[in-house]
């Protein structure tokens, strides 16, 4: 999944729910389901760490066997 | 003049102007003839008795110095302007002074004008003829890439400029660098060997290939049809920055989104954190009260509901009082006791109801009914 599916359908959660014709049983599900979408959306934001790594020139690939 | 070395024992060791004065006498040999290229770094000043240029290849980047007497040039009459390819009928010399080889021109032929912006703008209208700079084959830019790839020259600015605009807009950024040449015969290759290795990497999810400002031929492998190719084939969107804004190559009309600076490219590849954050929490803000307008919703129907339910049986009780009062009603309307009420009475002899004055004689007792009680009575 990446972020924008997560956060598409995040969105597409909160929009049913604020319409609150679900039935209880789903509206559970849809916030439980809202809120690891959340979670995921929220981790991928905090956990990466900013990097910049240099893609290694072709003479110094190392290429076993060719 | 006659080139003369010193000698030293049986060691024959010439000057350097012998030396150069000899290979000068040996390429008057050579044959005065025709070269085609690309006139560069033109420099005629009226002081000056030589107008000087470069030749330049544009195919293979390769260059010759080029000098000629100014009375010469000027009688030419061509107002020649750097860029412009021509025909230069000369012989190789040598500059004594320097050691320097240099085309000795005799004579200068425009050689159609442009020859690269003409051949350009034929590549322009096949390629676009295929469809290959259409609005319907630019992809969107992914919200959020896991992975930016960079394709640049080790020109430090363009790169730099790139990396800088991104970390400041999205700090938690990755981004893999790939440097290669951006000029010269070599550049178009290299690029598009650069930019498929970059795209084969994990989680490349963006590329921009990104260049400073330069000459137009300094640009010109970015209108390189391998080049174009490749950007439009790259499996993932590409941004592309190259030169200034006013340049276009053409590989800028087959990337998905163009920048007109490095800076801007950066901008674009990658979302503002703060506002991601901000939109973020919002959503989750709209989970919470969505969930919870949705459970009151419910809760109030139940109680509505229950108030239904426990209102029912006293519904049911007076629906039925007013029933039986309507229905005792329309039942006192038919007894004669409403008829007696309007002053009627009923008679009664021995129990019998008297219906006619012939059935009683005078002094018979008889008995009277009125609305509210009896009374005896009897008859005169």
């Amino acid at each position: 999944m990446t972020y924008e599916d997560a956060e598409r359908e995040l969105l597409q959660i909160v929009e049913r729910l604020e319409r609150g014709d679900a039935s209880i049983d789903e509206a559970l599900a849809l916030w439980q389901r809202g809120e690891e979408l959340y979670r995921f959306c929220a981790e991928q934001l905090e956990a990466a760490e900013g990097r910049i790594e240099e893609l290694a020139k072709r003479v110094d690939a190392n290429r076993p066997g060719g | 003049m006659k080139v003369e070395p010193t000698l030293y024992g049986d060691r024959k060791v010439y000057s350097v102007a012998a030396f150069n004065r000899g290979v000068a006498q040996w390429l008057t040999r050579l044959p005065t003839l025709w070269v085609e290229g690309e006139v560069t770094e033109l420099r005629r000043q009226d002081a000056w008795q030589t107008v000087f240029f470069t030749l330049k290849d544009p195919e293979s980047g390769a260059s010759l110095a080029a000098a000629m007497p100014r009375g010469q040039f000027d009688a030419l009459r061509l107002d020649l302007q750097n860029g412009e390819r021509v025909h230069v009928y000369g012989r190789p010399e040598l500059w004594e002074q320097k050691g320097e080889l240099r085309l000795r021109a005799l004579s200068i032929e425009r050689f159609g004008l442009g020859a690269h912006l003409a051949a350009l703008e034929r590549l322009k209208a096949a390629l676009a003829a295929e469809g290959l700079f259409a609005e319907s084959r630019k992809r969107p830019l992914p919200r959020l890439p896991r992975r930016i790839g960079l394709v640049t020259g080790s020109d430090a600015a363009a790169k730099r400029d790139v990396l800088t605009a991104i970390q400041a807009r999205f700090p938690p950024a990755r981004v893999l660098v790939a440097e290669t040449y951006v000029q010269g015969p070599r550049a178009a290759p290299a690029l598009v060997d650069t930019l498929r290795r970059i795209c084969a990497e994990p989680e490349i999810d963006v590329v921009v290939v990104a260049r400073g400002g330069g000459s137009f031929e300094d640009l010109l492998p970015f209108s390189d049809e391998r080049l174009v190719r490749a950007v439009a084939e790259c499996p993932v969107p590409v941004v592309t920055a190259v030169g200034h804004e006013q340049d276009t190559p053409l590989c800028d009309l087959a990337a998905d989104l163009r920048a007109s600076t490095p800076t801007a490219a950066g901008r674009l590849v990658v979302p503002d954190l703060e506002e991601l954050m901000a939109g973020l929490a919002r959503a989750r803000d709209g989970l919470g009260r969505g969930t919870r307008r949705t459970l009151e919703r419910h809760s109030a129907r139940l109680t509505h509901a229950a108030e239904r339910l426990r209102r029912a049986p006293v519904l049911l009780v007076e629906r039925r009082r007013a029933a039986l009062a309507q229905a005792g009603g329309r039942l006192r309307a038919l007894s004669p006791r409403s008829t007696l009420e309007r002053g009627y009475a009923i008679v009664r002899r021995d129990g019998e109801l008297v219906r006619s004055a012939g059935t009683v004689s005078p002094g018979e007792a008889i008995a009277v009914e009125v609305a509210d009680g009896s009374f005896g009575a009897r008859v005169e």
